[in-house]
This record gives structure tokens, sequence and C-alpha cells, in this order.
């Protein structure tokens, strides 16, 4: 198989290079004997929580000092409540740390009035990609994405809420200019998943680790067809990237050449770009308070370098998300303020979209 | 599958192993005890030591606190009448009415077996989940689900009232309650006034505890004396053994009724239970002491309970969709030790899923006879001034509500619905309609609306639905033909007549008119506000709201018209002994303003001396030596539940 290094890949060694000789002289001590606090916006045992558990050995073992991590849990607000409470009590001195996912992100972008944190102001500890595959039942007559436009019945896609997690998803449909009855308002991905084995819906999306553990064995069975992951961000800030732990699906970008012969544009395709950035590519963030110093970054940075280089932490990802890396915070920062701050013109698409289409309130 | 079985059993008998199971047990069961931290806190505090131990010992101290708490909450539910969850509310209606006759042996006795029979069917439900559950569970569309809510709410509703009027408009402003926060369809936000509190609506937990748990508190500082005049006596055990015996068919059908609660999402064993507790109703002959202390009620709704939350854990084995609350932080759990639950991991994991069945197999034997053995201990506690016992109780209350979301908010809105729960109870309307209305408006809207959606109007002929609309439909039809056939003019079906009421136990005696008064207006004026900001709401998220306000409002109108008419009527009101409980409840709402202005820590010092000293009498050494044993306690399990006490605001100015 042929491994093509992405220009994120090649990012990401350079600065994995440069932080080690940069943050080593200083890191030593800093956390010697301290906690840091990794303060979950959702409930104990979510997909989030269950992450930051998973993280949480590593960075004991490769932040310099071995600090102690711990895991609060702080629900409420589709994460809102969490988010805020971290804005009004985080420090900047890199004791506390926000793991969140696009579920904070999405009602910053769009301007939600309950939102009281400024993520774009926040610095970014490290990242981790958290990404989605759709796929389709066969009894569509759909074999291959390139079929979707030509379905022998209409497509039922079942989401959870338009402004949250299901926003890339719908957004994708916008870009490939799919006509598709999205039913929201399910309680959560496991019971969109069951209801597609049932036959209530027939096109769904679910995140990586579920889509490793559950859907690919539909799909052995014959009982479901793989279309499209939402791809991942290259190094211009672009969303024309495979995702690197789907290879062999090909992303909403290459689908969107290959049924229309011409490079995707326009707003529905910015907008697509910027919420698939913060829900996939950055899918699993941990923000610390603005005004962290970069030094505290520094320490990250090199940290999540020798993580991804422990052999025992990609054993581990490759078992729970496809061999997902983390990616450091100097590299995910300058991407995720990017995303988070879409211009007037695009957060009024995405606004006048929920609004007229979706029936969300602003 | 033998060969797994032992293999599993000698996996599970290794020290290690078992001391974590029977330490998850033993967290079961004291959260399962303390009211308002049922299952999901023991769950949830449990958490971070498995993450210490190897994944079958982490996994089994997990089962052993999922398998006991609903056998657990029995004591308290008996002892106390304050239920942890809607599914415990029938054991609290009958079980203490039972123990107020001083028949708590009895009831008690009964509630240990069912739930253990509960518990182990359950267990066997697990060990032939593929090829039985699994179609079960992948039959059941959102249709099913939708039908399933609408009956438990129906029972819920029509049976535990004596004034029916009043049930019903209980079970609306129930429905009221739970559709406070996020739409299903339309992410509109209801009703949340710009509290971001209040985007995901009410908190099981704090509304569960703000009905039941405060205004048995109350009563408690109240009285300074017994739950009971008399002493909760514990002596007749045979009595419970016989009397479980008895109704062994029934514990065991009702049983079942809970297992499919637990393949159900969501609606799971608020539904099941009530369901049970209807159709133990519907096999009695005679059906005069419902309400009064019924030994049926009990033996169904335990066995029910518990086997809902075992059954939880199929659609979480089979399909990685938790059943319930608990089973979902379980399942966070099998993540983390890297398990993916699905078909496939039952079939490449057999041992994992026979050390499953094994661990809630034995607890829940364990776990009842352990409980059978404390409960005289627990009773002795019950011999206490109550008072004295109020004062912990209270606290425990307040931090189990305070973790829903750890803000000030939390303990406003239990103490809130706790007022709202003491009007209910001096004014005779039903609590229970509220909490399964709550519980149930959710799921009902989401499933209304996913069905509506994916379906059109085809779902009505689904067999699923039919056979489920049957349990409503068909004794409602064999009741009107009885009565057709008997020549009686009545159309009401049976259930009315027979007058179940939680307060013709508790407060038969008081009718407090102002409270009654008050309490009604106070829902008029909720169902006219309410009806007024639904107008602005998008036409999808006006469906649910609409079902709750317009039936609700009529109920509560016609309540209210009633007491103002008798208020008149000088002969009616009932003279009593002096009513000192209002002051005790001011008193609450004064903590809970001190907790917001001067924080919880000084508050509470000021709490606990007025509880010790004015209302239990202590003198000053035992008093001070027992209030820092409490203040210490409480802040004991504050640290355990990583929780940092609420600031007040006046001080963080200063």
């Amino acid at each position: 198989m042929k491994r093509r290094k992405t220009p994120l890949a090649a990012a990401l060694a350079g600065i994995a290079l440069f932080s080690m000789t940069a943050a080593s002289a200083l890191a030593q001590d800093y956390y010697a004997g301290k906690t840091i606090t990794v303060v979950v916006p959702f409930s104990q045992g979510g997909a989030t929580y269950v992450s930051a558990k998973f993280l949480e050995p590593f960075l004991e073992k490769h932040i310099p000092g071995n600090p102690d991590i711990e895991v609060v849990d702080r629900p409420g607000g589709g994460s809102i409540l969490g988010a805020n409470w971290f804005a009004q009590n985080g420090k900047p001195d890199g004791m506390t740390i926000l793991f969140t996912t696009s579920s904070t992100a999405n009602p910053y972008v769009l301007g939600k009035k309950e939102v009281e944190y400024d993520l774009a102001k926040m610095r970014v500890a490290y990242s981790h990609p958290f990404g989605a595959v759709a796929y389709v039942s066969p009894d569509t007559g759909i074999a291959k994405p390139e079929d979707i436009l030509n379905a022998k019945k209409p497509l039922i896609y079942g989401g959870i809420a338009a402004a949250a997690s299901d926003l890339p998803g719908l957004l994708s449909f916008e870009v490939l200019k799919l006509d598709i009855k999205s039913v929201l308002g399910f309680p959560g991905r496991g019971p969109i998943r069951l209801a597609f084995e049932r036959g209530e819906t027939n096109l769904d999306y679910q995140f990586t680790p579920v889509y490793l553990t559950q859907v690919k064995q539909l799909i052995d069975a014959g009982k479901a067809i793989p279309l499209w992951s939402g791809g991942s961000v290259s190094a211009d800030g672009s969303v024309t990237e495979r995702d690197p732990v789907n290879k062999d699906v090909p992303s909403v970008y290459e689908v969107y050449k290959t049924l229309y012969n011409e490079e995707p544009s326009g707003q529905a395709w910015d907008a697509f770009q910027a919420i698939a950035a913060v829900t996939y590519t950055f899918g699993l963030t941990g923000y610390m308070p603005e005004g962290t110093p970069d030094d505290v970054v520094a320490i990250f940075d090199k940290a999540i370098a020798d993580i991804n280089a422990d052999p025992e932490f990609q054993t581990a990802s490759m078992e729970v998300t496809g061999g997902a890396k983390l990616v450091p915070g100097s590299v995910a920062e300058p991407l995720i303020k990017k995303a988070l701050q879409p211009s007037p013109e695009l957060k009024k698409y995405l606004i006048d979209l929920l609004t007229s289409k979706y029936d969300v309130k602003f | 599958m033998f060969e797994d079985a032992a293999v599993a059993l000698e996996i599970l008998f290794q020290p290690m192993r078992l001391l974590a199971l029977f330490s998850g047990m033993v967290a079961g069961m004291v959260f399962g005890m303390l009211p308002g931290l049922g299952g999901v806190a023991a769950v949830s505090i449990l958490l971070p030591f498995i993450y210490l131990m190897d994944s079958f010992s982490g996994l089994a101290l997990l089962l052993g606190a999922i398998s006991v708490v609903y056998t657990a909450d029995t004591i308290t539910s008996v002892l106390i009448g304050a239920p942890g969850s809607p599914a415990s509310a029938p054991t609290a209606i009958e079980g203490h009415a039972l123990a107020k006759q001083g028949e708590a042996a009895r009831a008690l006795g009964v509630g240990f077996l069912a739930s253990m029979v509960g518990g182990i069917l359950g267990a066997i439900i697990l060990l032939v989940a593929i090829p039985v559950a699994g179609p079960i569970v992948l039959s059941l569309g959102t249709p099913e689900l939708f039908m399933f809510a609408v009956v438990g709410l129906y029972f819920a509703a029509s049976m535990v009232s004596q004034n029916r009027i009043k049930g019903l408009a209980a079970a609306c402003f129930g429905l009221l309650l739970g559709v406070v926060g996020p739409a299903p369809a339309a992410a509109d936000f209801r009703f949340t006034f710009g509290q971001a509190y209040l985007l995901d609506g009410f908190s099981l937990t704090i509304v569960a505890l703000g009905l039941f748990g405060i205004a048995e508190v109350i009563a408690m500082l109240a009285s300074g004396g017994g739950i009971s005049a008399d002493r909760v006596a514990l002596t007749h055990w045979g009595a419970g053994f016989s009397d479980f015996w008895r109704r062994r068919w029934l514990v065991l059908r009702s049983a079942i009724i809970g297992v499919f609660g637990g393949f159900v999402p969501a609606v799971g064993a608020s539904a099941s239970t009530w369901i049970a507790y209807a159709h133990s109703m519907r096999s009695a002959k005679d059906k005069s002491r419902f309400g009064h202390g019924e030994i049926r009620g009990i033996a169904a709704a335990e066995g029910a309970n518990n086997a809902t939350i075992i059954s939880d854990l199929v659609p979480t084995l089979l399909f990685s969709v938790p059943g319930g609350p608990a089973a979902a932080i379980f399942l966070g759990a099998l993540y983390s030790f890297g398990y993916y639950p699905g078909p496939r991991m039952v079939n490449e994991n057999p041992d994992l899923m026979f050390l499953i069945v094994w661990s809630v197999a034995l607890t829940s034997v364990v776990g009842a006879m352990v409980c059978f053995a404390i409960t005289p201990l627990i009773a002795r506690l019950t011999q206490i001034r109550f008072a004295l016992i109020a004062a912990p109780l209270l606290l425990v209350m307040i931090v189990g509500a305070y973790q829903a979301t750890n803000t000030i908010g939390d303990i406003s809105m239990l103490i809130t619905l706790g007022a709202i729960g003491w009007m209910m109870k001096h004014a005779g309307w039903p609590r229970a309609p509220v909490l399964v209305g709550y519980v149930l408006a959710t799921p009902m809207e989401q499933y209304f609306w996913l069905t509506t959606q994916l379906h059109g109007w085809s779902w009505l002929s689904r067999p699923g639905v039919l056979i489920i609309a049957a349990i409503i439909v068909v004794p409602l039809i064999v009741g009107l033909y009885r009565r057709w056939r008997d020549g009686r003019g009545d159309i009401l079906p049976v259930i009315e007549e027979e007058g179940l009421s939680l307060q013709a136990v508790s407060v038969a005696h008081v009718e407090r008119k102002w409270v009654e008064l008050v309490l009604a207006a106070l829902i008029v004026l909720a169902f006219v506000y309410a009806f007024y900001e639904m107008l602005g709401f998008a036409a999808v998220s006006r469906l649910m709201p609409t079902m709750a306000i317009v039936p609700g409002l009529a109920f509560s109108v016609f309540v209210l018209i009633g007491r103002i008419r008798r208020m008149f009527d000088p002969e009616k009101t009932a003279a009593g002994e002096a009513f000192n409980e209002p002051v005790f409840l001011f008193a609450l709402i004064g903590y809970g303003v001190l907790v917001w202005a001067i924080g919880f820590n000084i508050a509470t010092v000021i709490l606990l001396a007025w509880m010790l000293f004015y209302c239990a009498g202590m003198k000053a050494v035992t008093g001070i030596a027992y209030g820092a044993l409490i203040f210490a306690g409480i802040h004991g399990l504050m640290v355990l539940m990583k929780i940092q006490p609420p600031l007040g605001v006046l001080l963080a100015i200063v």
C-alpha cells in the first residue's frame, strides 16, 4: 500500500522536531507534583469522557514532571454549561483544560445567546481527530458513492439536532446537492443506528470509533454500503484530504469532483469546510484559557509528539480509533481559530440555512 | 456454552474480583438506600475506581452496584416513603402504607424476594440474549417505543388518584415539567426563561427528590417524633416469605413485563413498573387495599423494576445502545476497557458475557440476603427521633441534587419543586403521575415525532402497536361490557371506584384548604403562562406542550373552581391539630437563599444548628458533636463525588 504523506503530517513532523528543542529546557519541573484538571462538559460514560480517560495515562506518562491528570465531568446545556464554567473559572496556568467537541464549537460559531465563552481566544493544548463516515442501505439501489443521485427510493437521514453535531453531515448534503429527507430529533447516535438496522432510515453518518466497531460488521454482512467520509483538513485549511483513519473511503470533496467534474466552491462548500474542521479533524480538542503562555503550549507540543511515537499508544489507538494520531496545539490552533471565526457572510448563510430548512431559532 | 459458563465462573471466583463485585454491591446498596442517589450516582462514583483494576474486576464492580440498587431502595421506599425514581413509586405507596400499619417486615420481605426474582430473570434473559432478545429489540421500532410510553403514562395517571381529575391534572403538570428544555424536533428551547440552567430541562434526581423527599423531610422535622406514630416493627419475616410464595406467579409475570421495559431505551422502568402494578391490580379480586398497603402491588413493582435495570443491559451489549442511564455509564466502561459491544462481542468474548450474567445473578441473590440482614439495623434508625434523621437526610438530598450540574440552580430547583411537592401532598394531589409524566414526556414526544416522520400514519396498523394498545383498550372494553351486562349506567372503568391515593394514607385527616387553594391557583397560572409562551413555538415544538397544557388547564381550573366553591362551606373545613409545617418549608427556602448569598458551608452550619437545637432539641455538647459529624460526612461525600460546594455571591463580591 502506498503511504502518501499528507501535508498536515509533514507539518506535524516539522513542529515536533522544532518543539523538542524549544521546550525541553524550561519544561522539566513545571508540572512536577501538580494536578491537571481536564474538564469534560458531558456526562461520564459518554464518548468524550471515555476519550479523555483514554488519553489520561499517556499524558501523565509523557508530560515532563508526570503530573496527575484528573478528568472531571460537568455536563449540562449540551456542553454549554461546562464550557461557560470553564471560561469563568479556568486560569491561564496550564492546570485546567477543557476537553470538548463540536457541540461546544458550533453554538459558538453560530453565536447562540447562551454562549459565554470565547473559544477562538483560547489556546489549544492538543486535538484528536473524530472523523465520520456516511453509509447507505443497499435496498436504495445504491452500490457506490456515485450512485447517490440515482437512488431508487427516497433517502431518509436520521439525526439528533441540526445546529449541533449533525451540522457537517447536513452541510455535506448541501455541498453534494442531494435531496434527502432529514428526520431530526433522535435521542442519540446509537438509536439512529438501530433505526437504520430496522429499516426506518436508510442513510446514516457514524463517528469513526462506532463506524469501525459497529458499522463495519453491517458492511461485511452486506447490510450497508459505505459512501464517503467527511474528509480531513490539509495544511492550507481546506477540507480536501481523505480521513487518515478511513483511507479506503473517498472524501466529500472527491465525491463532488466525480459527480460534477469540477472543484467544489461557493458558500455551501465554505460552510462545510469550517464546520467539518471543528467537527472531524479537530473533533476532540483540549482548550486552555485565554492567555496561557506559549511555554505551556510548547510543553504540550512536545508531550503530544512523544505520545504519538509511543508504541503503546499506537497499539491502543489502532484498536480504538483505527490509529488516529494526536495533533499538537501549535498545528491545530491556527486552523481551529480560522474555522471558529467564519466571515459574516458565511455565518449568515449558516443561520439562514438552519432557520429556513431546519426550523432552528436564534 | 457450558464450558464458557464454567470458565467465566472461574474468572469471577478469584478473590480480587469477588471483592470488587461485593464492594460494588455494597456501594449500590448504600446509594440505593440514600434518597435521590440511585444507580446512576452509584455507578458514577465507582467509575474512577474501575480504572485501577483489570477489566473483569472493574466491570464486576459496576455490575455489583447496578444489580442491587432497586433491591436496596425498597428499604427507603417502605420505611420513609420517598421513592428514588418513578419505578419505585408504587413500592413507596403500598409499602409505606404497610409500614405505618406495622407490617414493614412483610412489605420488605416481599420486596426483596421479588427484586431477587427480577434480577435472576434479567440474568437469564442476558444469557439467551443473542438468539431470543436480539430479534425482539430489533422488532421494536419507534412506533412501538411510543406506544409503550403512552401505556405507562396512562396507568400512572389513572391509577393513583382518589380524585381522578387531580390525577390527570398532575400527569399533565408532569408532562409540562418534562417539556422544559430542548424540543426534539426543531431545536427550540422551551420554557427556559433565558437560563442556561434550563437548557437541558430538569434533572430526574431533582424532580424525584423535590416532589417526594423534601415533603417527607419537612414532615419529619415538624413531627419531631416518628415516621409512624408506632414504631416500625419487624416481626413477621415469615409472613413475608409466605406472601411472596403465594404471589410467585405474579412476581414472575411482572418480571417478564420488566424485561420488556429494559428493551425499550429511555422509556424503561418508569413505564414497565406501572404496567406491572396495573397488572397486579387487574388480576386481583379484591382491589380495596390498593393504595392502603397492598402486598401484591409491591410484589409486582419490585419484580418489574429490577428486571428492567438488568435487561437494560441487553440493548447495551447487543447494539451498544444503552437501555438506561446506569447502563450508559456501564457502556462507557466497556469502551474504556476496549470492549465494543455488539453481536460480534457476544460471540468473541463469551467469557465476558457469562461473567456479566454470573455477576448479576450472584449479586441479586446475595444482595437480597444482605438486605434481609441489615433491615433490622435500618429499622432501628426509624426509632430515633425523626428530627435527628432529617438533618443528614436533607443534606444528602441537597448533595444528590447538586451533583446534577454543580450550580446553585440545582439547589433552588430542589427547593422550588420541594415546595410544590409539599403543597401537593397536603392538597391531596397525587405526586406519582407528575414524576411519571415528567420522565415520559421526552420519549413520548421524541418517538411520536419520529414515528409520524418515518411512517406517516401507517404506524397505527403495525402489529406491535396494536398489541401494546390492546393493553389499555381490551380491559376497558371488557369493563364496559361487564357494566353493560350488569345493567349499570356507569361507563367509567373499574379502577376509579377503588380510590387509590398516596394521600389517602398519609394525610387523610388533614385537608388544608389554603394549601389546596394556593396550589390549584399556582398550577392554573403555570398552565396559562405556558399556553401564552407556547404560542411562540415552531409548530412541531408545540404538539407535546399542547397535549399537556390544554387538558391540564381544563382539569386544574376544574379543581380550582371546586376548591373555591367549598371555601364558603364552613362545615367541611377540617379542624385538625396545629399545622406547623409551613414554618419548616419557609425555613428551607431561607436556607436556599442563604446558600446563594453566603455559600454552602456557613448556611449549612446555620441550618444544622436550627435543625438539631431547635427542631430536635438536642443538648449543646451532643448537638455540636452530631452536627460536626454530619458536616464532615457531607464534605466526605462531596470529595468522593468531586463536587465543590457553592460559594456565596455576597462573599464573592467581598
